[in-house]
Formats: C-alpha cells, sequence, structure tokens
C-alpha cells in the first residue's frame, strides 16, 4: 500500500473550482507508491521552502541522448520511491492527433511502469511522462518503440518539431502545416536522439499568422503559413455579418495594426499592399475574407524564453518561400543555419543569440539568403541594417527574375 | 590506425576529461581526430557504435548534453552489469 502523508498546505491547493494538480496527484497516490512519495515530498517543499530535486546525469535508454531527463530526490531516504523520478518525453503525432486507444495504451503503460502521472503536453510539444526508475527506462522504450512511438528530443538536440492542427482541422492553414512537421521530424531523427549541438534548436509550423502553436515566440526557426496576392473579399458576406451584428468598423477596420481596411457600411475595402497578412479581418470573418491563392510560407528565425539570458522573437529572414514536398528548399535552409550555429555558437547559446552577437549579414551570407527589405525585427520597422550597393542589385535581379519566371523566390 | 586503438583513444580522452569539462559528442571527435589524424566523420561513427553497446553515455545538465563513461552504480541500475 502507498503511504499517505499528511498534506495540509498542498489541501488549500484543492480550494475553489478550477481543478487542482493536487487532487489529480492524490488520485495517482491513492494506489501508487511513486506519485504517494511525490506528495510527500512536495509537502516537504512547501514547509522548508525548499526544493529537493536534482535533475540530469547519464539517464537515458542505449544509444539515445534524448527523450529522458533524469531526475533524482535529493532525500531517497526519506521519499525511497521517488529516489529516481525520471521523466520520459515521446514525440507526438504531429498535431497532436491521438485515438482514444492511443492514449489508453500510454497510459497502461505509464501505469505499470510510471507514477501513474503525465503533463499533456511539455511546451516543446512531446508527451511528457512523469516520474519512473532507471531500471524501467528500457522496458518502457521497447514498450512504445515496438508500438510505433518514439523518444523525443532533449538537450543540446534538435527538438520535437511541432506543428498547429494545420488543413486536418482548421479552414485558415496557408500550407500543410502537419505535413512540413512530419517531414522536418522524419529529416532531423538523428539530430534529435544524438544531442550534438551547441543547445537546444527547436522548429515550430504554424498554417497561418494566428500561430497556435506561438512558433514566433518559442522556436528558433518558425515556419508560418501565409500568402501573396490581394485578400478575396465576398461583399455579400461582408454584408451578412454587419447585417448580423459584426460591429465590422471598431471590430475589424480599427484594429487592423497598419490600418489598411476601410468600411463606409456598404463595401469593405483592403489597401492590400500595406497589409502585413495578421489575420486579423480573416479569423473575425471567414465567411467574407480568403487568403490570397499564392501560399507559402514565412521563415523568421531566433526566438526563444528566457532560460540563460532573455527572451527573443522570431526575426523574418525569409518573407516568402514557396513549401511544397518533398520541402527540399527548407531542408536545405534549415541544414545551413544550423551548420552556421553549430561552427560559431558558444556551449548553451541558441541561434537567436548568436546572430545578436555575430550579426544578421553574417548570418545571411553564409545561409545564402539575400538581404530583402522585408527582413525586418518587428512589423512597420526599417530594415536592421545597411544595404551594399550588391545588395541592391542582387535585390533587383531577384525581382526580375520573379516576374520572369512568375514563381516566387524570397 | 585500427577502430579498437580509435576506441581505446576515445576512452582515454574522455577519461582525462572526467571531473573537469564535460564533453560534447563534437568535442570528442575533434580532439581523437586531432590527435590520432583520423577523419572526424571516422571518429564520430566509432564514438556512436560505443555508444548504442551502452559503453558510453550522453549526459544531461542544464540543458546541454555530453558524453561521458557511465558508473558502475548506473550500468547495474540500468541491469548491464
Amino acid at each position: 500500500m502507498p503511504k499517505k502523508y499528511d498534506t495540509p498546505l498542498l489541501n488549500e491547493l484543492e480550494k475553489g473550482p478550477w481543478p487542482s494538480f493536487v487532487t489529480e496527484i492524490k488520485k495517482a497516490a491513492a494506489w501508487n507508491k511513486m506519485a504517494a512519495d511525490e506528495l510527500g515530498q512536495l509537502e516537504k517543499s512547501y514547509r522548508t521552502r525548499l526544493v529537493y530535486w536534482k535533475h540530469g546525469g547519464i539517464v537515458g535508454v542505449r544509444g539515445y541522448g534524448g527523450g529522458i531527463i533524469g531526475r533524482y530526490s535529493e532525500l531517497p531516504d526519506e521519499f525511497p520511491e521517488v529516489a529516481h523520478f525520471h521523466t520520459v518525453r515521446i514525440n507526438q503525432p504531429t498535431g497532436w492527433f491521438y485515438s482514444t486507444d492511443a492514449l489508453r495504451m500510454t497510459c497502461d503503460i505509464w501505469d505499470k511502469y510510471g507514477s501513474g502521472l503525465t503533463n499533456m503536453h511539455g511546451s516543446t510539444g512531446d508527451m511528457v511522462l512523469l516520474g519512473t526508475r532507471t531500471e524501467s527506462l528500457e522496458p518502457i522504450f521497447a514498450e512504445f518503440s515496438s508500438r510505433g512511438w518514439d523518444l523525443g528530443g532533449s538537450g543540446s538536440a534538435m527538438r520535437t518539431p511541432s506543428a498547429c492542427i494545420g488543413q486536418a482541422r482548421c479552414e485558415w492553414a496557408n500550407i500543410d502545416s502537419l505535413d512540413i512537421c512530419n517531414e522536418m521530424t522524419q529529416e532531423f531523427q538523428d539530430e534529435m536522439h544524438r544531442p550534438a549541438f551547441p543547445y537546444k534548436f527547436k522548429i515550430k509550423v504554424s498554417g497561418c499568422a494566428c500561430d497556435c502553436v506561438a512558433a514566433i515566440a518559442r522556436a528558433d526557426c518558425s515556419i508560418i503559413g501565409t500568402w501573396k496576392g490581394d485578400i478575396k473579399i465576398d461583399q455579400d458576406a461582408v454584408k451578412w455579418y454587419a447585417k448580423n451584428g459584426t460591429d465590422i468598423q471598431n471590430w475589424i477596420v480599427d484594429m487592423c495594426p497598419t490600418k489598411c481596411m476601410s468600411y463606409d457600411g456598404k463595401e469593405l475595402k483592403i489597401d492590400n499592399k500595406n497589409c502585413n497578412r495578421c489575420m486579423h479581418c480573416i479569423s473575425k470573418m471567414t465567411k467574407a475574407l480568403k487568403a490570397g491563392d499564392e501560399k507559402g510560407a514565412t521563415i523568421c528565425i531566433g526566438s526563444k524564453a528566457p532560460i540563460v539570458v532573455g527572451s527573443l522573437l522570431s526575426w523574418v529572414i525569409v518573407p516568402f518561400i514557396k513549401v511544397e514536398p518533398p520541402y527540399d528548399n527548407l531542408r536545405a535552409l534549415i541544414r545551413k543555419m544550423i551548420e552556421w550555429w553549430d561552427e560559431y555558437a558558444k556551449p548553451r547559446e541558441r541561434i537567436g543569440e548568436l546572430i545578436e552577437s555575430k550579426g544578421m549579414r553574417s548570418f545571411l551570407e553564409y545561409i545564402g539568403v539575400p538581404p530583402v527589405p522585408q527582413q525586418i525585427k518587428e512589423p512597420r520597422k526599417d530594415p536592421f541594417w545597411f544595404f551594399h550597393g550588391d545588395d541592391i542589385e542582387n535585390i533587383k535581379k531577384l525581382e526580375a527574375e520573379e516576374k520572369k519566371t512568375g514563381k516566387y523566390k524570397f | 590506425m585500427e577502430v579498437e586503438e580509435i576506441k581505446k583513444k576515445i576512452f582515454e580522452v574522455l577519461e582525462k576529461a572526467k571531473g573537469k569539462k564535460k564533453l560534447k559528442e563534437k568535442d570528442v571527435c575533434r580532439i581523437v581526430s586531432e590527435e590520432t589524424g583520423v577523419d572526424k566523420e571516422e571518429v564520430k561513427r566509432i564514438l556512436r557504435s560505443i555508444i548504442d553497446e551502452g559503453k558510453l553515455c550522453y549526459s544531461y545538465s542544464g540543458g546541454a548534453s555530453s558524453v561521458e563513461i557511465p558508473s558502475e552504480e548506473y550500468l547495474k541500475e540500468k541491469g548491464m552489469l
């Protein structure tokens, strides 16, 4: 039987209308010894205001450097069941689509080998299984891999790429975010499982600028669906929205970040050359407004959370790129980015930080992307470097080529 | 140079760094390649084969990964000793 702990401080966190993590741990603790000791140690932490976890070390499955994060209790004599409390990251299916059978299978394995506690999902996107012992790691991996599942990324590696639900369930998706994410996951298998980078590298794919996976804030390489050309307007549908209570002036036109829209009570007009494709109007009036037909992606670089040094948002480096199977252009571009970063970065330096210290010009020259005026740090701001005469010539050549071939390059 | 000799060199490099510096896969390949003249890619291939055998392990600390010789205690926990 699991040990029962008195938890007056944790009990406070069960009060109120919201779901409580304490209640969930208690449910698991009723039958699982690890969950019971986890509860006991946590109560002690609340009492003493000290944390008793150590993390890291040599913990993993054979041949893999990622997917398992070692965690140990500093009080193994007092809480022996959480002496080891390792985390297992399972590579989520793209877009987080699970059958109920898959979830049952996952839970059964975790009830058998782990604490019965999970995170759905970790912030990188993986399915996170919380708390198991070192000797259970190989059996857990065997159970999952024999069913076609794999570990996700951790440490100085390519982290598990993630994507929004894309065209599988969303009318706004400009690109097949699911397919791109899946292809990138297959492409970078070695980099995910054998950590050899200076630090982590994340790829996230959003179908549109609504950016449901927050790629612009969390991914070293953000791939965000967009379009070229004019937004298509169905004026009858605009009238329908107005008639059915949509305050077009206040909710749509006045909220446009570039003020490129106007509405006279009858007709909605968009000055498309000033539109920055933010998706606000399209997401508010889906029946009336549709993205242009020429679909592709904007590639941004360098966002990260505040760990080590401050947080960064992604910068545009490729304003528009066609992304179609087999995505060779995307694979080559990302490989070049990683190559540059791997060559120059200090340990635990993210690519965005390296660009800040070494300069965007050095980065762009290495990856072979020409400087263009759209490469800005924030919308409606000037580009952040001085153009050389050669750059201007290159832009002109590029524009001429696009005009001649009718194909958008960048 | 024979594969066994390269393997021995890899262990020597890691043994020497133990407790002083955490070496990444890339560092091990560079050092061994410089000291033996063997191509870095070849060293990487051999290093990974040792990792696959379980005689070396990736280690993780504060988000950064390195390669280490596993302790006996760890190998016992894993049922490999």
